[in-house]
């Protein structure tokens, strides 16, 4: 087996035409692969049909409504509301003013340089 | 131009000219395959699922057959891996159970060159097929593999020098035993 091609040849006899003999026709798979296509293209037509409808209700739902705010009247508002300091627990009694009467401070009558200490 | 059946998503494509070259496409999806008919059929209908979607595009810098090939190829790579190895495993139990029921798995080869090429590393072994046994040249067939001309050659020599030197021990022993 010198040549390329001896070699070739016998490769080829060896290999034969095995299996060659149960080829499945070509209608048979190829119309396998067209319904396959087709089932693919059905549910991604289902899908993106779902989808679209999701997506349009999701845009209904959380759409801005068009009915105009009920506006609140200002005297409405100041009966009903109240404010108290947040601090105001901290108070023996509530609003009372610790500036009322001022503590008596022991005045100092040792001087250094001139000065009261 | 385009042909009165081609397909939608590749225009370049018609469907006579699959039909055409079906036969051989199967033949390498077997090859592909391990020779089991159930996972070429169906390896081959995904092949023809990729073209009919437009998956795979044929841009007509090659030859259909080695396109359709290399589309068969690249799916056996990435779907048939597993089954293959699975399929490769219960050959080689088969096989080693029809030695020991001494009877032919595949009537149609002389055993010892198929043997041969069989042994020889997976590259290599393509590349023979290919050329020799699928009628592509050594250009087409390092394309449909996946590498370049120049890979090609060189896996296509040294199976060539592997072949040769496999067989002529082989037939050295052959002579000797007679």
């Amino acid at each position: 087996m010198k040549s390329d091609k001896e070699l070739r040849d016998a490769v080829a006899r060896s290999f034969g035409a095995a299996g060659q003999d149960s080829v499945p026709s070509f209608e048979k798979v190829w119309g396998a692969a067209e319904t396959q296509v087709a089932a693919s293209r059905r549910r991604y037509v289902g899908f993106a049909a779902v989808a679209t409808v999701a997506i349009v209700a999701i845009a209904l739902a959380i759409q801005p409504s068009s009915e105009e705010p009920p506006y609140i009247q200002v005297v409405d508002l100041l009966g009903s509301t109240s404010w108290s300091a947040p601090s105001d627990v901290l108070l023996p009694n509530k609003s009372f003013d610790i500036y009322q009467e001022m503590p008596a401070l022991f005045e100092s009558t040792e001087l250094a340089g001139g000065t009261l200490l | 131009m385009r042909e009165s059946d081609a397909l939608d998503k590749n225009p370049h494509v018609s469907r006579a000219a699959l039909e055409s070259i079906h036969s051989q496409a199967y033949g390498w999806a077997l090859s592909r395959c391990d020779f089991n008919n159930a996972a070429a059929e169906d390896l081959m209908q995904q092949a023809y699922v990729e073209l009919l979607s437009g998956s795979a595009r044929f841009d007509n810098k090659s030859s259909l057959k080695t396109f359709v090939f290399s589309v068969v190829q690249n799916l056996a790579r990435s779907r048939y891996r597993r089954i293959a190895s699975r399929l490769r495993m219960a050959k080689q139990y088969q096989q080693q159970a029809s030695v020991e029921m001494d009877c032919v798995a595949e009537p149609d080869r002389d055993p010892n060159i198929w043997n041969v090429v069989q042994e020889l590393p997976a590259r290599q072994r393509d590349i023979i097929e290919l050329v020799f046994c699928r009628e592509l040249t050594v250009e087409q067939a390092a394309r449909v593999m996946g590498v370049s001309t120049g890979t090609g050659r060189v896996h296509y020599d040294r199976a060539k020098k592997a072949l040769r030197s496999k067989l002529q021990s082989e037939w050295d022993l052959a002579n000797e035993v007679r």
